[in-house]
């Protein structure tokens, strides 16, 4: 299990690193490498060249204001997770992050790597969605943006072009009487989800005002749940839920099966995750604690 | 535009590796674990899974815990890293060092030197219930203790209620 | 019983402590803490290559060609090898007459049988060129696809693909069983019922993987592998290449785990001694994770069919069971068929049960070859018994707890004798029971308590006792090999002692326990006693360690060993004291004469005599000091007799297990809310390490009961797993804590009274979970009868008792 061999590069601007992108039709960009440098030592990934994007300036920038946060692309999990500042201001980053993987691998991994690397049971593209984060991209025709919601296509398939660079992601602050959480359901801890949910939950009185409901590790892709968002609208606390499932499930109509579950489990749990869930965002919103 | 391939096949790496300076030219695929292992010598730092599960390879980058067989030699250029090596003081065993022993927290000893780099990365003061201990020892596999006497010997150190 | 083989320390020692029984802290525990010890993957010798091997990508086929030609041409490629070019390497031995041959090779020839079959070996400069050539062998080899066989039912269909052309059939082993007794039961009781369970493909998967590294000068070949039985290594290359077995030394250095899965005799082991010599440069092979989960054997794999014969009042009449083993290709050495035996014997657990009919299966596949993993069977077969007492208590009403009262086996029926011929020698069943049901009921209730609240939350209970054959018989593992295994005890000029053994250490602190052994078997403080074991040159031929039978068999030829020497020791002190020997003790380390401890002659000046100082010896005595033991664990029987019963285990441990689940219905969330262990191993050497043994087996118990699973596509019989992705190894957040108490019923023929303690842990954890959650979601008629028990399973046993819908 060890690569084969490529050729490395490690540019200092994003100039740079477009070029070198440019030559080669198998680059890969090396951010953290907590996904493709397992996939390379089984020869999954064979990329000629890496171009190691950890040492381009401008990429390590985190910086937190008012409208959000804004999380460069060489960004480390762990970074933004132990800042109270990003707590603060986007509490679900933190709350997404507590899932992903374990502590060695949040310290080299990075926020945009798992954006652009869209595993399908991820937590953070599913989180991002949730929260409306908006995806900064550079590319040989210059830069644009995309919304989290227009990003993911499939399985490990983005809008990013070959030869595009995530050059970062912001996140907005959350707005006030919104919950963001995320629950999931995975057989071991730090593994990616079996069945996961991302919510951004607005309350008024303990009512659902509406909601950013995001299913993850059920289909082949971080999906909005379009059935649950118009089913949560009013939903309270106290009510029996049998709507929310239902609308749930059917959001889940593309789950796939695989060694770990069923199709139908994937459903099932969607639907209790999504109840769970949005029961859990208004007892938040209600008293102002944390999820 | 660049016309060609920029990169390279062989890459120098020059590390602080337990407070020595080294400095070699090596493979750009060669992997950090390797880099320690073959290159530097320090068979310490184990290789259980190569895919980043396992844990048996933690060693501490610039004050992180990191997986080396993740992280190509490359990717530590520059930095400060440390391994197990470098936790003892000659005869005199840390403190947790101590507390494996003393609560039998391993047996066959494979994954000891990745739990005890984890350990020494973190502040313990961030983990002060049993649930975090929990936790963040389950970013390291051990097929042999069931774990319990792990968390007992860290609890035991770090002044949590076990 | 050999006549002079001790069963306790002798009398004639006394010691200030005794060392046996304390919870000794580890001697071997320095090195993993510094990182320091020596795996195999951390040797190198100058001018060493690695090799890599090629492994099979099809799951069935006939190999047509092989081109090494673009391999070769790579540089830093030395060399390439297919099974072709070993023709002077003879097939694996076929020792098991009543099993079809399978006629392995050290590589495969013309024909692969599973994903991860070796075929080809490349030598190069370092492992990544190593790879780089693989994958240019594998490339341009011609395989012709055959149909493949996935599963048990597709190798016994009858138009099945035969793995094998000159067999009948896919059977292994066929060894059907009919009882009268059983049959009149069965038309006596007032009911009867059909059901089936299963445990799925699962392996030891220690952390370290395998490794060999070989040297051949001069004919004179030294193996480092990591094996748990470096002897039966060296017979096998030996038998197998023709290079006399003295000139073979094979090292097991400090080892990374192998619970079972490193008790085979693997190709590896003889390809690479056979690459050095070839090449004449020592080479390594160092296996990746990758290749450990598609080419280190597999275990468990078993389904039972039963019929079961039950009266009103629940009481169990007699139980039929086909136990089939879907042993993989079955080309491993040696070969996987006896743990399906060890289920068929030992299936009736903890239990006075005699009618019981077990007819026997294994059944090769085009999977990875299956073979030993802690447990070796008896896992499997807890998992039927405990599934059929509970449901006998279900259909009869009749307490579950109640119905194991009436059968769980008593002190006074020992020595039991079992269905199968086991002959459980002593125990605490009942007792141990009890204690179990006793300490799960309190938590039970506090459990119950706490999610009274929450309608979405079911809590239930899951109750075990199960026995653990201990220090079994090798022979019918292997057909060869037996039980005995040894210990050369020698005490040096300076007093200290130093004992070779012919058991090894995989991990689980044999150093510290040989030491405490010797040090009271000799009077000596255990840090007077340096143990070498694992290297044929420095320690007597032994079989190994593997089915717990270390404690067992290090004791035995320990205090044979340790005998003669005081035998011997007290000749030459009593020479010294000029007194007679008969009337020399030993004191804290000092020979005198009993009743006055002045003047004595310490352990030092005795050895001094016997080995420099020899003119201090008594006329005519022979020097030296240094004696072995070959110690055959007395009630082991090695054959059956001709009813086909056999006692296959020199002792039996027991043990009661009982756990408590809550299981989430909507989501099928599971966790073990507490788990009580009541064990019994007899005499306890190192309470300490032995419960370390106990929380490991339970958490790999764990690990099959809720985690882990080989699956294979049913089409193709390719792997669905090549990572820790697939194959889920749980982690500190997975394994529950656990109460662990213990009863101490000495084996009565054993020495010292130990039985050993490597394997019950493993036992009972499936059976626990699956009675557990089958209790928890009684309501809803849900009845779990396979491994693992995962969320998935259970939202699919809810479906399938109360039909579509499930709800939320």
């Amino acid at each position: 299990m060890k690569p084969a061999a490529f050729d490395y590069y490690r540019p200092t601007t994003v100039e740079d690193a477009l070029a070198a992108l440019g030559t080669s039709e198998t680059a890969k960009i090396l951010a953290g490498g907590q996904s493709l440098i397992p996939s390379m030592n089984f020869r999954l990934a064979q990329p000629d060249l890496l171009v190691d994007i950890g040492g381009v300036e401008g990429f390590d920038r985190m910086e937190v204001g008012p409208e959000g946060v804004m999380i460069g692309a060489s960004v480390t999990q762990s970074r933004v997770m132990t800042s109270d500042e990003v707590a603060d201001a986007v509490p679900g980053l933190r709350r997404a992050l507590r899932h992903v993987a374990h502590l060695q691998i949040r310290n080299r991994g990075t926020v945009c790597g798992s954006l652009a690397h869209a595993d399908p049971a991820a937590e953070l593209p599913a989180m991002a969605i949730a929260c409306g984060a908006t995806i900064f991209i550079r590319g040989p025709a210059g830069e644009r943006t995309v919304d989290a919601g227009d990003f993911f296509l499939g399985p490990f398939w983005t809008d990013l072009a070959h030869g595009e660079i995530v050059t970062g992601v912001h996140f907005p602050a959350e707005s006030a009487g919104t919950v963001t959480l995320l629950d999931e359901l995975a057989w071991r801890s730090g593994d990616f989800a079996i069945t996961g949910l991302a919510a951004a939950v607005a309350a008024r009185d303990g009512e659902a005002t509406g909601a950013r409901l995001v299913s993850f590790g059920v289909s082949g892709v971080a999906s909005r749940m379009t059935g649950a968002e118009q089913a949560v609208l009013g939903f309270a606390g106290g009510d029996d839920g049998s709507d929310l499932y239902e609308a749930a499930y059917g959001d889940a109509a593309d789950a796939v099966d695989d060694i770990h579950a069923t199709a139908e489990y994937r459903r099932e749990a969607l639907g209790a995750l999504a109840v769970r869930s949005v029961r859990a965002a208004l007892a938040a919103n209600g008293n102002g604690t944390g999820v | 535009m660049m016309d060609t391939n920029p990169g390279s096949r062989e890459v120098d790496v020059a590390v602080t590796i337990n407070g020595a300076q080294v400095r070699e030219r090596v493979p750009a695929r060669l992997l950090l674990s390797d880099f320690i292992r073959d290159v530097v010598g320090l068979t310490g730092t184990h290789v259980g899974c190569e895919h980043g599960y396992c844990g048996a390879c933690t060693v501490i980058v610039d004050g992180d815990a990191i997986r080396s067989c993740s992280t190509l030699a490359v990717q530590a250029d520059g930095s400060n890293i440390r391994t197990v090596e470098d936790l003892a003081d000659g005869d005199q065993l840390t403190p947790m060092q101590q507390a494996f022993h003393e609560n039998h927290a391993m047996q066959c000893g494979f994954c000891t030197t990745g739990f005890l780099m984890t350990l020494e990365s973190v502040d313990s003061a961030d983990y002060q219930d049993k649930e975090r201990v929990v936790e963040l020892l389950s970013g390291n596999l051990c097929r042999c203790t069931g774990y319990q006497n792990i968390v007992t010997a860290v609890c035991s150190v770090w002044g949590v209620d076990d | 019983m050999t006549v002079d083989s001790p069963m306790r320390i002798n009398p004639m020692i006394s010691h200030r402590a005794a060392h046996i029984g304390r919870a000794v802290l580890r001697r071997e525990d320095r090195s993993p803490l510094t990182g320091r010890r020596r795996y195999v993957a951390d040797l190198r010798l100058p001018g060493m290559l690695e090799v890599a091997f090629v492994r099979s990508p099809e799951a069935h086929a006939r190999i047509v060609s092989i081109d090494t030609g673009p391999a070769l041409a790579l540089p830093g490629v030395h060399a390439v090898f297919t099974g072709a070019d070993l023709d002077d390497v003879a097939p694996f031995p076929h020792k098991i007459l009543y099993i079809q041959p399978v006629g392995q090779t050290a590589l495969a020839v013309d024909r692969v049988r599973y994903v991860g079959s070796p075929y080809a070996a490349v030598v190069a400069t370092d492992r990544y060129v190593a790879e780089d050539a693989a994958s240019l062998v594998a490339a341009h080899t011609e395989f012709e696809s055959l149909p493949a066989v996935a599963d048990l039912d597709q190798a016994l269909a009858p138009d099945a693909p035969k793995l094998y052309d000159d067999w009948p059939d896919n059977y292994l082993v066929n060894y059907p069983a009919e009882k009268e007794e059983v049959t009149r039961a069965f038309e006596e009781a007032d009911h009867s019922y059909s059901d089936t369970f299963i445990s799925p493909r699962q392996t030891g998967l220690p952390l370290e993987c395998r490794g060999v590294l070989a040297d051949v000068v001069d004919g004179q070949v030294t193996l480092w592998s990591s094996t748990q039985s470096p002897h039966i290594v060296r017979t096998t290359i030996a038998e197998m290449t023709g290079i006399p077995e003295p000139r073979i030394r094979v090292i097991t250095p400090a080892m990374g785990g192998g619970f079972g899965t490193k008790t085979h005799i693997y190709p590896e082991d003889v390809v690479m001694p056979w690459i050095s010599r070839r090449i004449g440069r020592p080479v390594r092979w160092i296996e990746d994770r990758f290749e450990n989960l598609v080419s280190a054997v597999h275990a468990r794999d078993q389904r039972h069919d039963v019929d079961v014969a039950y009266d009103d009042d629940g009481t169990i009449r007699a139980i039929r069971c086909k136990a089939y083993c879907d042993v993989g290709s079955g080309e491993i050495f040696m070969p996987g068929t006896a743990p399906v035996f060890v289920t068929g014997g030992c299936i009736t657990g903890g239990y006075d049960f005699p009618n019981m009919e077990v007819h026997h299966f294994c059944v090769v596949t085009n999977k990875t070859p299956a073979g030993a993993y802690r447990g070796f069977g008896v896992p499997e077969g807890l998992l039927v018994m405990e599934g059929i007492i509970d449901q006998v208590a279900r259909r009869t009403g009749v307490d579950r707890v109640e119905i194991r009262r009436r059968m769980v086996l008593q002190e006074d029926q020992m020595p039991y004798l079992m269905h199968g011929g086991g002959r459980i020698d002593s125990g605490s069943h009942a007792k141990s029971f009890e204690r179990a049901a006793e300490l799960i009921a309190r938590s039970l209730e506090r459990i119950r308590a706490e999610y009274a609240d929450d309608p979405d939350v079911r809590v239930g209970v899951g109750y075990t006792n199960y026995v653990e054959p201990t220090t079994p018989t090798y022979h019918l593992t292997t057909g060869h090999w037996a039980g005995y295994d040894s210990a050369t005890l020698r005490v040096d000029p300076d007093g200290a002692a130093r004992v070779g053994l012919g058991t090894t250490d995989l991990g689980q602190g044999t150093e510290t326990t040989a030491a405490q052994l010797v040090a009271d078997s000799l009077g000596l403080d255990p840090d007077d006693v340096t143990v070498v074991m694992g290297d044929t040159d420095r320690a007597p031929y032994g079989l190994g360690a593997w089915g717990s039978r270390s404690a067992i068999v290090m004791s035995g030829s320990i205090l044979m060993a340790a005998d003669r020497v005081m035998v011997k020791a007290r000749e030459i002190a009593a020479h010294m004291l000029e007194a007679a020997a008969e009337d020399v003790v030993l004191t804290n380390g000092e020979f005198h004469v009993a009743g006055s401890e002045a003047p004595s002659v310490s352990w030092s000046q005795v050895a001094t005599a016997a080995w420099v100082r020899t003119v201090d010896l008594p006329r005519g005595m022979e020097p030296g000091l240094e004696m072995s033991g070959y110690f055959e664990p007395p009630e082991l029987e090695h054959l059956p007799d001709a009813s086909g019963k056999v006692n296959a285990a020199a002792s039996w441990s027991n043990g009661a297990h009982a756990g408590v689940v809550s299981v989430r219905i909507s989501t099928g969330e599971l966790k073990i809310e507490d788990y009580v262990v009541v064990h019994d191993c007899g005499t306890m050497i190192n309470p300490m390490i032995i419960d370390g043994q106990v929380q490991g087996g339970v958490a790999q118990g764990v690990a099959g009961a809720m985690y882990e699973e080989f699956q294979y596509d049913p089409e193709t019989a390719l792997p669905r797993f090549a990572s820790f992705m697939e194959y889920l190894y749980p982690t500190c957040s997975e394994v529950p804590e656990m109460t662990i108490e213990h009863f101490e019923t000495p084996a009565p023929e054993q020495p010292l009274g130990v039985k050993g303690c490597g394997e019950g842990g493993t036992i009972g954890p499936g059976a626990v979970v699956a009675c557990a959650v089958s209790d928890a979601l009684a309501d809803l008629g849900v009845e779990i009868k396979a491994t693992p028990v995962t969320p998935s399973a259970i939202r699919q046993a809810i479906r399938e008792a109360s039909g579509p819908g499930g709800g939320a």
